[in-house]
């Protein structure tokens, strides 16, 4: 699964992080952080993360 | 399922169209708004397109042209038969349908007082954001907001950033009084540093008019305060007005559902309808409750996650309907804070400072009733919130376990 964020659309917000903990965070300037290689398992909750994204600025590619 | 009507093009209504098709609905999918817009989405309305920063085109919904509806625009919808499954239309039109997804949002709450006939406006849709963008760029350096609520202080703080004096009153003490006493005086204090004159604790008595526009505001202390143009953002009204003759149980005006989202009907036991499923803003949903009943909700995570899930379990028929399980969440900024929350703030009876100082305007404050986490409110310390939202999460699954437990 590759993840790609588009940085010129994320704002920050964190939807995505309350939705898949597990793959994306926030740092301390509220900068999104996404883990390089997230399991297999967590597909269903990275895709309903990228739903959540009010900018819709996640994007998934099954692999 | 043949025909699907959805009441409402914003974010509940879009989501669910798409949701439709996402799970394979083929039959005629009909969308229903008494806007002319294309569907765009809220959030920035207030922010980036008072401020200029976005433009029209940036906040329109993507994926709305996508999904195969026919569209029926400017035209509010004014009736639902539900023995005989019809949506009927203010020109007249009767759309049958087999299910039917109602996310018809909410309107901007009116001054219950008399307004000058010019100046005084709501803001909650884009033709709102324009007649302000026209007002300010049209020389209105002067605004007063009454209220100071989310709508009232992201927009003193946008209007501020661009040269407005911007007062804003408060009558109920402090600005996003929900958050906490802690938020909002992080709130009020960057107000005041960016220009902004708060008024916290005085109500509004009327408005001066001259020649047909206000020309200033006065409070119930005898203060005047001029003013070039008024905002009043005292919250929203469900625009459930329509729905009054649908035999729904519509408590406060609200559309009560179940935790499947599916619409009670009035009276008695209020049994579900299972041709009709609630989204929105103007739901109020069983799935969503406080210690003493359900809590609307008026957010965008709160819209879209109804929107999908109406619209799924409407198809699935209520035995195999999933419920609603959203732990709620909000953003906004203004003054150069970021606001963030999870949970339901307003509904505790104790709140904690559990990280950073409201002194220095970052700070996370958590909201407890009767010594259960039931919310967490961060100002610049988002990178804590995930921990409570999982907590919440976790609360929830325990006080389901109790309820399986005694079925």
């Amino acid at each position: 699964m590759k993840i790609t964020v588009d940085d010129g659309l994320c704002d920050g917000l964190g939807q995505c992080a309350l939705v898949a903990p597990e793959v994306f965070a926030l740092d301390d300037d509220e900068r999104l952080v996404v883990a390089p290689e997230p399991a297999r398992e967590l597909a269903g909750k990275v895709a309903a993360a990228a739903r959540a994204c009010p900018v819709r600025a996640i994007s998934v590619e099954e692999s | 399922m043949r025909e699907v009507v959805v009441v409402g093009a914003g974010l509940a209504g879009v989501r669910a169209g798409e949701s439709l098709r996402a799970q394979g609905f083929s039959g005629r999918l009909t969308v229903v708004s008494d806007e002319r817009e294309l569907p765009y989405d809220r959030p920035p309305l207030t922010k980036q397109v008072v401020s200029g920063t976005m433009t029209e085109s940036d906040i329109r919904l993507a994926g709305a042209e996508d999904f195969g509806a026919r569209w029926i625009r400017g035209t509010a919808a004014v009736g639902l038969d539900r023995e005989r499954r019809r949506v009927r239309l203010a020109d007249g039109a009767e759309l049958p349908y087999d299910g039917v997804v109602l996310a018809p949002g909410a309107k901007a709450r009116a001054w219950s007082g008399a307004v000058p006939p010019a100046g005084v406006l709501t803001v909650r849709g884009l033709d709102d954001v324009r007649r302000l963008r026209v007002a300010v760029d049209g020389g209105a350096r002067e605004v007063v907001i009454v209220g100071a609520g989310f709508v009232g202080v992201e927009l003193a703080s946008s209007l501020s950033g661009l040269g407005v004096r911007v007062t804003l009153v408060e009558p109920f003490g402090r600005p996003l009084r929900a958050l906490g006493a802690a938020v909002s005086g992080v709130v009020a204090k960057a107000a005041g540093r960016a220009g902004v004159v708060v008024r916290l604790g005085t109500g509004v008595r009327g408005f001066r008019d001259s020649g047909g526009r206000v020309a200033a505001v006065e409070l119930v202390d005898g203060s005047v305060l001029p003013a070039a143009l008024v905002v009043v953002a005292i919250g929203m009204v469900p625009a459930t007005g329509w729905l009054a003759g649908s035999g729904l149980a519509l408590p406060a005006g609200r559309i009560h559902c179940d935790e499947r989202l599916f619409a009670r009907t009035a009276g008695g036991a209020g049994a579900p309808d299972p041709g009709v499923v609630v989204a929105g803003d103007a739901a109020w949903c069983d799935a969503v409750r406080a210690a003493d009943g359900p809590v609307a909700l008026e957010h965008w995570s709160n819209a879209a996650a109804q929107g999908e899930l109406a619209a799924r379990n409407l198809l699935a028929g209520p035995a195999a309907a999933e419920p609603y399980d959203h732990v709620p969440s909000f953003w906004t900024a203004a003054f150069g804070l970021r606001i963030k929350s999870v949970g339901l703030p307003g509904t505790g009876d104790r709140t904690v400072v559990e990280a950073g100082d409201p002194a220095v305007g970052a700070v996370l404050v958590a909201h407890y009733r009767e010594g259960r986490l039931v919310g967490a409110v961060s100002v610049n310390q988002g990178r804590l919130l995930s921990a409570y939202a999982r907590r919440l999460q976790e609360e929830r699954m325990v006080g389901r376990g109790n309820k399986t437990v005694g079925t």
